[in-house]
């Protein structure tokens, strides 16, 4: 992979890593209601697929992906301030407010929505899947599931149904290792997800998550065999999160370590790119560039108004309105 | 919600072109048979419907003439089928699925109620969901637990869900068209005890507008609510009270949510005694609901309290006769209503 195109992913993932930090930072403040999850730690994974997701293709986005959303907007013409603004409830928000973190929708760039009953959307995106290939559009429609929704009985539904359709559907899995605090080898089968998904005969890989370049690889590799009408295809990224439950961390010393340091994806890319002989300034210019990108959308959504309260009511039905107080 | 402002049609004969005995099940068919000639973006997904036409007939002869590509045969699967039809609704399509019996619609509950009923909304309009999803439900022929209740209270209490019941074939197909032509999801109950009921039926296209109720059958002296085959029992104790010189008003709902109120309380502010009928166990439902509305909109006018007939609150039993044991019958409405009228 050509310099450029590694530093673009370098930035990509600063993007994400200084929005999950701002917003953190943010939600410790009381600034930010509901819950959080982060993606810091799988910006590579995410990095990657934003990488390749056109406008006009589909992606569910997990609990973990607001970087993904913003990214997606940044790639297609937009800035993911509109996504911040959500985070923080705002009328400027991609849903109004209406959403938040875990109902982030954006159809402008192909973003379908969270859902927060995890996993659901591995039924919904069968449907998009469908529609694409009854009207014979080369177009990819993809479900970013952690390893935790592989316990759920949509999993084999969809990944049944996509075969026996030859459904054009990307299932990106994010195996981090835990369902909040469930080993993924004590709460599936098999801790490799992917031997689980082989069964249903479709192309399975399992790459480095936190590789920049070998994710990369593997997306492209999944979209060129979807795109060709060749069917769906199953990746699982094997990665890491940063966060541990709501209550504190609960994996050994040992096991932060590695992840964090050993084997971070925004140290690793940088350590390859210094070896490329890219100057270090050059990479600290890209991480401040981004922090302050951030920064400035974390001030636009604290400035942003609430949402008006007719909100409340509207978009109930399309047929019928629903009375107020 | 707001109830629909203008007045409901009056029972009369309905301008029809060509008109013959049709049963529910015909008339449903048809119904679909019409719309996809019609709408392009529209495929029907479910089990067995495809070259066998579905286990009550609903889809027979729409594989041949559509191809399997437009009606679509699926496994076990029923979160899959509503997912796959809320995902290709999201990008504009119009699908039909059916759920072969709707005490399956377990299976599929999230997809439903926190997907396809939410999106428009929690998404703040930019997506839509216009799925219908058609559904056995009821008892009357001994199905047992699992094959014979009446699922409306499930859903009764999730905004954004539409619930549609017809009771009578002329109705079951306009409603459906007036569902898939609908934005927003339907869930469509098609009685089983009523497939095989016949009436005259219009062949042509036509729609039965949604959230609006229909009187059945006129009276002065109590009004009793019901849908689907309620709405048949309704009227056959209507026949026996009206011998005793008691006039009865049957509503038929036809739409469960948002349903007409205004309907309701318009005939119940009329005949001043209520009588609100309902297949479901009592607890909870649309007899709860409707007797709560009628309460709260039209006390000064009524006699004394709403009457209720609903099932017994218990799962439904295997045996015939323990099943009508705790099953509404004409018999126990009309008794509902002679005590509104202080005659029991
Ligand atoms: C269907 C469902 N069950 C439970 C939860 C509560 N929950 C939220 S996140 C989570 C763990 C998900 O694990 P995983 O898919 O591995 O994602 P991770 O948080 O590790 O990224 C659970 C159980 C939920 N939101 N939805
Ligand atoms: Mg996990």
């Amino acid at each position: 992979m050509d310099i450029g195109r590694q530093l673009d992913l370098y930035r990509d993932m600063w993007t994400i890593r200084a929005f999950e930090q701002g917003l953190e930072r943010e939600f410790e403040a009381g600034n930010v209601p509901g819950m959080l999850h982060t993606g810091l730690g799988q910006e590579a994974t995410q990095a990657a697929l934003a990488a390749h997701l056109e406008a006009t293709d589909c992606f569910f986005p997990d609990h973990r992906c607001h970087g993904l959303n913003a990214l997606a907007q940044q790639r297609h013409g937009g800035d993911g301030r509109s996504i911040m603004a959500e985070l923080f409830g705002r009328a400027t928000g991609v849903c109004s407010g209406k959403g938040g973190s875990l109902h982030s929708a954006d159809p402008s760039v192909g973003n379908f929505g969270d859902n927060a009953v995890e996993g659901s959307y591995m039924a919904t995106v069968l449907g998009v899947a469908l529609a694409y290939k009854l009207r014979r559009q080369d177009r990819v429609a993809c479900a970013v599931i952690g390893d935790g929704t592989v316990g759920r009985g949509e999993f084999h539904e969809s990944l049944n149904m996509a075969a026996i359709w030859d459904l054009p559907v990307l299932y990106a899995c994010l195996n981090n290792g835990y369902a909040i605090s469930l080993p993924a080898a004590q709460g599936l089968a098999s801790a490799d997800i992917v031997d689980l998904a082989r069964g249903y005969g479709f192309p399975c890989v399992q790459v480095d998550g936190n590789d920049i370049v070998e994710a990369t690889e593997a997306v492209a590799t999944a979209f060129d065999h979807i795109r060709s009408g060749r069917g769906p295809y199953f990746i699982e990224f094997i990665t890491w999160r940063w966060q541990g439950v709501f209550s504190g961390e609960f994996r050994s010393d040992e096991e932060v370590k590695y992840w964090k340091v050993d084997h971070d994806p925004i140290l690793m890319a940088a350590e390859k790119l210094l070896r490329l002989d890219v100057p270090e300034d050059r990479l600290h210019a890209i991480e401040s560039a981004e922090r302050e990108r951030i920064e400035e959308w974390i001030r636009f959504a604290k400035d942003s108004p609430e949402p008006d309260l007719a909100k409340a009511t509207a978009d109930v039905y399309i047929g019928w309105e629903v009375a107020g107080r | 919600m707001t109830a629909p402002t203008e007045p409901h049609p009056k029972p009369g004969p309905r301008k029809t072109r060509k008109t013959r005995k049709t049963s529910m099940v015909k008339a449903l068919n048809g119904a679909l048979d019409l719309a996809m000639e019609r709408f392009p973006e529209m495929f029907l997904i479910g089990e067995s419907i495809g070259e066998l036409g579905g286990d009550f007939g609903v889809t027979r002869r729409l594989w041949a003439k559509y191809g399997a590509d437009r009606v679509r045969d699926t496994p076990l699967s029923e979160a899959a089928i509503i997912g796959t039809s809320v995902g290709a609704a999201m990008v504009g399509m119009r699908p039909v699925a059916e759920i072969m019996f709707a005490d399956f619609l377990g299976e599929c509950y999230d997809q439903i109620v926190n997907n396809a009923a939410k999106l428009h909304y929690m998404f703040d309009g930019q997506f839509s969901a216009p799925l219908v999803i058609r559904t056995a439900c009821g008892a009357g022929f001994g199905g047992g637990p699992h094959h014979s209740q009446s699922v409306e209270g499930w859903f009764m209490n999730i905004p954004g869900i539409v619930i549609v019941a017809p009771s009578n074939p002329a109705d079951a197909k306009g409603l459906l068209l007036a569902a898939i032509e609908s934005d927003d999801p339907v869930l469509f109950l098609e009685h089983k005890a009523l497939y095989r009921s016949r009436a005259e039926v219009d062949p042509g296209y036509y729609t039965v507008p949604l959230g609006r109720a229909a009187v059945a059958r006129e009276g002065t002296d109590v009004t009793v609510v019901g849908t689907m085959r309620m709405v048949p029992m309704a009227l056959e104790a209507a026949a026996v009270l009206a011998g005793e010189g008691i006039s009865v008003e049957v509503v038929d709902l036809r739409t469960i949510r948002p349903y007409d109120a205004e309907t309701v309380v318009e005939s119940v502010n009329r005949t001043g005694r209520a009588v609100v009928v309902n297949e479901a166990p009592g607890t909870g439902g649309l007899g709860a609901e409707l007797s709560a509305r009628i309460h709260e909109e039209c006390f000064h006018r009524l006699s004394g309290p709403v009457g209720r007939v609903d099932a017994l609150d218990t799962p439904i039993p295997f045996s015939v006769p323990l099943e009508n044991a705790i099953m509404p019958n004409p018999a126990i409405i009309a008794d509902a209503v002679r005590r509104q009228m202080g005659r029991s």
